[in-house]
Protein backbone atom coordinates (compact mmCIF):
# COMPACT_ATOMS: atom_id res chain seq x y z
CA UNK A 1 0.00 0.00 0.00
CA UNK A 2 1.45 3.83 -0.59
CA UNK A 3 2.11 6.27 2.14
CA UNK A 4 -1.02 8.45 1.81
CA UNK A 5 0.21 12.32 2.73
CA UNK A 6 -1.86 14.19 4.28
CA UNK A 7 -2.22 17.79 5.33
CA UNK A 8 -4.42 19.76 7.89
CA UNK A 9 -6.88 22.70 7.73
CA UNK A 10 -6.92 24.73 11.37
CA UNK A 11 -9.47 26.99 12.19
CA UNK A 12 -10.46 29.56 14.67
CA UNK A 13 -12.92 27.68 16.62
CA UNK A 14 -14.30 24.38 16.62
CA UNK A 15 -17.76 25.83 15.11
CA UNK A 16 -15.42 27.06 11.76
CA UNK A 17 -14.48 23.45 11.30
CA UNK A 18 -18.02 22.47 11.42
CA UNK A 19 -19.22 24.75 9.09
CA UNK A 20 -15.65 23.89 6.75
CA UNK A 21 -16.73 19.78 6.98
CA UNK A 22 -20.12 20.65 6.36
CA UNK A 23 -19.47 22.59 3.16
CA UNK A 24 -17.03 19.84 2.27
CA UNK A 25 -19.50 17.32 2.47
CA UNK A 26 -21.89 19.12 0.48
CA UNK A 27 -18.78 19.36 -2.13
CA UNK A 28 -18.24 15.47 -1.89
CA UNK A 29 -14.43 15.89 -1.08
CA UNK A 30 -12.89 13.22 1.24
CA UNK A 31 -12.33 14.78 4.38
CA UNK A 32 -12.13 14.10 8.25
CA UNK A 33 -12.43 15.78 11.36
CA UNK A 34 -9.51 14.91 13.83
CA UNK A 35 -8.51 15.99 17.09
CA UNK A 36 -5.19 18.74 16.54
CA UNK A 37 -2.34 16.41 16.23
CA UNK A 38 -0.12 17.20 19.83
CA UNK A 39 3.12 18.73 18.13
CA UNK A 40 0.69 21.35 16.52
CA UNK A 41 -0.77 23.76 18.90
CA UNK A 42 -4.20 25.31 18.84
CA UNK A 43 -7.08 26.37 20.83
CA UNK A 44 -9.28 24.78 18.82
CA UNK A 45 -9.40 20.75 19.26
CA UNK A 46 -10.08 19.39 16.05
CA UNK A 47 -9.12 20.14 12.48
CA UNK A 48 -9.96 18.88 9.05
CA UNK A 49 -7.48 16.41 7.57
CA UNK A 50 -8.10 15.89 3.65
CA UNK A 51 -5.32 14.34 1.34
CA UNK A 52 -2.77 16.33 0.05
CA UNK A 53 -3.90 16.35 -3.52
CA UNK A 54 -7.23 18.31 -2.33
CA UNK A 55 -6.02 20.96 -0.79
CA UNK A 56 -6.41 23.45 -3.74
CA UNK A 57 -10.24 21.92 -4.39
CA UNK A 58 -11.02 22.49 -0.65
CA UNK A 59 -9.53 25.87 -0.72
CA UNK A 60 -11.59 26.69 -3.67
CA UNK A 61 -14.65 25.08 -1.66
CA UNK A 62 -14.03 27.38 1.56
CA UNK A 63 -12.89 30.35 0.29
CA UNK A 64 -15.49 32.93 1.09
CA UNK A 65 -17.45 31.02 2.90
CA UNK A 66 -15.30 30.20 6.36
CA UNK A 67 -12.03 31.22 7.21
CA UNK A 68 -9.15 28.95 8.31
CA UNK A 69 -6.18 29.88 10.32
CA UNK A 70 -3.33 27.31 8.61
CA UNK A 71 -2.81 24.32 6.52
CA UNK A 72 -0.17 22.49 7.39
CA UNK A 73 0.97 18.94 5.96
CA UNK A 74 1.06 16.20 8.85
CA UNK B 1 25.86 8.25 56.02
CA UNK B 2 23.70 7.80 52.59
CA UNK B 3 20.00 8.22 53.31
CA UNK B 4 18.50 4.94 52.90
CA UNK B 5 14.62 4.47 50.98
CA UNK B 6 12.66 1.55 51.53
CA UNK B 7 10.62 1.26 48.64
CA UNK B 8 9.85 -2.42 48.42
CA UNK B 9 6.40 -3.67 47.85
CA UNK B 10 5.28 0.04 46.99
CA UNK B 11 3.30 0.47 43.89
CA UNK B 12 3.86 2.89 40.99
CA UNK B 13 4.63 6.03 41.36
CA UNK B 14 5.43 5.37 45.27
CA UNK B 15 8.95 4.66 44.81
CA UNK B 16 9.91 7.20 42.50
CA UNK B 17 8.36 10.12 44.18
CA UNK B 18 10.30 8.90 47.49
CA UNK B 19 13.08 9.15 45.79
CA UNK B 20 12.92 12.42 44.10
CA UNK B 21 11.77 14.32 47.65
CA UNK B 22 14.93 12.32 49.32
CA UNK B 23 17.58 12.84 46.26
CA UNK B 24 16.26 16.97 46.46
CA UNK B 25 17.10 16.82 50.46
CA UNK B 26 20.19 15.04 50.55
CA UNK B 27 23.33 14.46 48.45
CA UNK B 28 23.56 10.76 48.08
CA UNK B 29 20.83 8.31 49.20
CA UNK B 30 20.21 4.47 48.41
CA UNK B 31 16.76 3.37 47.54
CA UNK B 32 15.48 -0.47 47.49
CA UNK B 33 12.57 -1.62 45.10
CA UNK B 34 11.45 -4.70 44.23
CA UNK B 35 10.17 -3.81 40.00
CA UNK B 36 11.72 -3.09 37.32
CA UNK B 37 9.22 -0.08 36.40
CA UNK B 38 10.56 1.53 39.85
CA UNK B 39 14.14 0.96 38.73
CA UNK B 40 13.02 2.25 35.62
CA UNK B 41 11.60 5.31 37.03
CA UNK B 42 14.02 6.37 39.15
CA UNK B 43 16.59 5.96 36.27
CA UNK B 44 15.23 8.55 33.81
CA UNK B 45 14.36 10.78 37.57
CA UNK B 46 18.54 10.57 38.05
CA UNK B 47 18.89 11.47 34.58
CA UNK B 48 16.55 14.43 34.95
CA UNK B 49 17.87 15.56 38.48
CA UNK B 50 21.86 15.31 37.08
CA UNK B 51 22.05 11.99 39.46
CA UNK B 52 24.83 9.92 39.67
CA UNK B 53 23.04 6.37 39.00
CA UNK B 54 23.88 2.78 39.93
CA UNK B 55 21.57 -0.85 40.36
CA UNK B 56 22.97 -3.70 42.50
CA UNK B 57 20.76 -6.57 42.44
CA UNK B 58 20.59 -7.44 46.29
CA UNK B 59 19.28 -10.49 46.79
CA UNK B 60 15.77 -12.20 44.82
CA UNK B 61 14.40 -9.71 42.88
CA UNK B 62 15.12 -6.62 45.42
CA UNK B 63 17.01 -4.07 43.78
CA UNK B 64 19.77 -1.32 45.52
CA UNK B 65 20.14 1.85 43.64
CA UNK B 66 22.40 4.55 44.24
CA UNK B 67 21.76 8.23 43.54
CA UNK B 68 24.61 10.34 44.05
CA UNK B 69 23.96 14.03 42.81
CA UNK B 70 26.54 15.24 40.68
CA UNK B 71 25.87 18.87 39.77
CA UNK B 72 23.39 21.61 40.98
CA UNK B 73 19.37 20.74 40.36
CA UNK B 74 18.78 23.05 37.16
CA UNK B 75 14.68 23.55 37.46
CA UNK B 76 14.88 24.94 34.24
CA UNK B 77 16.06 21.87 32.33
CA UNK B 78 13.09 19.97 33.92
CA UNK B 79 14.81 19.24 37.19
CA UNK B 80 11.78 19.17 38.93
CA UNK B 81 11.99 15.38 37.52
CA UNK B 82 9.28 13.23 36.17
CA UNK B 83 6.16 15.02 35.90
CA UNK B 84 2.58 13.25 37.73
CA UNK B 85 1.69 12.59 34.15
CA UNK B 86 4.84 10.65 33.05
CA UNK B 87 4.69 8.98 36.19
CA UNK B 88 0.81 8.40 35.35
CA UNK B 89 1.85 7.14 32.04
CA UNK B 90 4.63 4.66 32.87
CA UNK B 91 2.40 3.45 35.96
CA UNK B 92 -0.49 3.08 33.20
CA UNK B 93 1.48 1.13 30.98
CA UNK B 94 2.72 -1.29 33.74
CA UNK B 95 -0.76 -1.93 35.38
CA UNK B 96 -1.87 -2.80 31.91
CA UNK B 97 0.15 -5.37 31.60
CA UNK B 98 -0.55 -6.75 35.45
CA UNK B 99 -4.19 -6.28 35.93
CA UNK B 100 -5.37 -7.24 32.33
CA UNK B 101 -7.41 -6.57 28.88
CA UNK B 102 -7.82 -2.85 28.51
CA UNK B 103 -11.35 -3.10 26.81
CA UNK B 104 -13.28 0.42 25.61
CA UNK B 105 -17.12 0.79 25.64
CA UNK B 106 -18.50 2.80 23.09
CA UNK B 107 -21.91 2.97 24.17
CA UNK B 108 -23.16 5.88 22.56
CA UNK B 109 -22.70 7.48 19.36
CA UNK B 110 -21.60 10.74 21.29
CA UNK B 111 -19.05 11.53 24.04
CA UNK B 112 -20.39 12.97 27.17
CA UNK B 113 -23.87 14.85 27.56
CA UNK B 114 -25.21 18.17 27.21
CA UNK B 115 -24.71 18.97 23.62
CA UNK B 116 -25.10 16.41 20.58
CA UNK B 117 -23.19 18.32 18.07
CA UNK B 118 -20.84 18.99 20.68
CA UNK B 119 -20.98 15.09 21.24
CA UNK B 120 -20.45 13.97 18.09
CA UNK B 121 -17.40 16.08 17.19
CA UNK B 122 -15.98 14.53 20.95
CA UNK B 123 -16.68 10.79 20.18
CA UNK B 124 -14.94 10.84 16.36
CA UNK B 125 -11.72 12.43 18.25
CA UNK B 126 -11.94 10.00 20.52
CA UNK B 127 -12.46 7.31 18.38
CA UNK B 128 -9.71 8.67 16.19
CA UNK B 129 -7.54 8.54 19.14
CA UNK B 130 -7.55 5.13 20.37
CA UNK B 131 -5.08 4.53 17.49
CA UNK B 132 -2.58 5.83 19.07
CA UNK B 133 -2.88 4.37 22.24
CA UNK B 134 0.09 2.40 23.49
CA UNK B 135 -1.14 0.29 23.81
CA UNK B 136 -4.22 -0.35 22.03
CA UNK B 137 -7.12 -1.32 23.97
CA UNK B 138 -7.43 -5.07 23.31
CA UNK B 139 -11.47 -5.04 22.66
CA UNK B 140 -13.84 -2.62 22.18
CA UNK B 141 -17.35 -2.87 22.99
CA UNK B 142 -20.12 -0.95 20.88
CA UNK B 143 -24.13 -1.12 22.41
CA UNK B 144 -26.83 1.09 21.93
CA UNK B 145 -26.46 4.01 19.96
CA UNK B 146 -22.78 3.12 19.86
CA UNK B 147 -22.98 0.39 16.93
CA UNK B 148 -24.16 3.38 14.97
CA UNK B 149 -20.33 4.38 14.72
CA UNK B 150 -19.49 0.45 13.12
CA UNK B 151 -22.10 1.59 10.09
CA UNK B 152 -21.05 2.10 6.54
CA UNK B 153 -21.83 6.11 7.11
CA UNK B 154 -20.21 6.52 9.78
CA UNK B 155 -17.31 9.23 10.20
CA UNK B 156 -14.98 6.90 12.43
CA UNK B 157 -15.66 4.07 10.29
CA UNK B 158 -12.22 3.84 8.90
CA UNK B 159 -10.80 4.22 12.42
CA UNK B 160 -12.85 1.41 13.76
CA UNK B 161 -11.97 -0.76 10.54
CA UNK B 162 -8.35 0.18 11.26
CA UNK B 163 -8.18 -1.09 15.01
CA UNK B 164 -9.52 -4.13 13.49
CA UNK B 165 -6.88 -4.69 11.40
CA UNK B 166 -4.19 -3.92 14.06
CA UNK B 167 -5.87 -6.57 15.94
CA UNK B 168 -8.45 -4.75 18.38
CA UNK B 169 -11.47 -7.20 18.88
CA UNK B 170 -14.66 -5.17 18.40
CA UNK B 171 -17.63 -6.67 19.89
CA UNK B 172 -21.09 -5.24 18.16
CA UNK B 173 -24.43 -5.95 20.11
CA UNK B 174 -26.82 -7.79 18.35
CA UNK B 175 -29.43 -7.04 20.09
CA UNK B 176 -28.92 -3.24 19.31
CA UNK B 177 -28.47 -3.19 15.59
CA UNK B 178 -31.47 -5.21 15.22
CA UNK B 179 -33.40 -2.55 17.48
CA UNK B 180 -32.10 0.29 15.26
CA UNK B 181 -32.10 -1.76 12.05
CA UNK B 182 -28.90 -1.34 10.74
CA UNK B 183 -27.93 -5.64 10.91
CA UNK B 184 -26.95 -4.69 6.86
CA UNK B 185 -24.85 -1.53 7.05
CA UNK B 186 -22.30 -3.08 9.84
CA UNK B 187 -18.93 -2.37 8.15
CA UNK B 188 -16.41 -3.09 11.51
CA UNK B 189 -15.68 -5.49 14.20
CA UNK B 190 -18.22 -8.50 14.45
CA UNK B 191 -21.71 -9.07 15.81
CA UNK B 192 -21.83 -9.87 19.06
CA UNK B 193 -24.32 -11.03 21.99
CA UNK B 194 -24.76 -10.37 25.64
CA UNK B 195 -23.00 -13.24 27.25
CA UNK B 196 -19.82 -12.21 25.07
CA UNK B 197 -20.32 -8.59 25.98
CA UNK B 198 -21.28 -8.90 29.56
CA UNK B 199 -17.97 -11.41 29.66
CA UNK B 200 -15.60 -8.79 28.23
CA UNK B 201 -16.85 -6.32 30.48
CA UNK B 202 -16.03 -8.19 33.34
CA UNK B 203 -12.66 -9.85 33.18
CA UNK B 204 -11.11 -6.31 31.82
CA UNK B 205 -8.28 -4.81 34.02
CA UNK B 206 -9.67 -1.15 32.62
CA UNK B 207 -12.95 -0.23 31.56
CA UNK B 208 -12.83 2.86 29.34
CA UNK B 209 -15.78 4.47 28.67
CA UNK B 210 -15.80 8.32 27.11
Amino acid sequence: MEEQRYIVFLFPSVSYALKAEKILKAAVIAHKLIPVPRHISSDCGVCVRITEDKQQDVERELLGKVEWDKVLLL
Amino acid sequence: MPVTIDARGLACPQPVIMAKKAIEENEQITVLVDNDMAVENIRRLAVKMACGFSVTEKEEGIRNIALVRTGAIDETKGGGGPSAQENELSCAVVAGKETGPLVVVLSDNHMGRGDDVLGDILIRSFVHTLLQLKPLPDTVICYNSGVKLVVKDSAVLDDLQQLAKDGVDILVCGTCVNYFEIGDQVAAGHISNMYDIAETMAGAGRLLRP
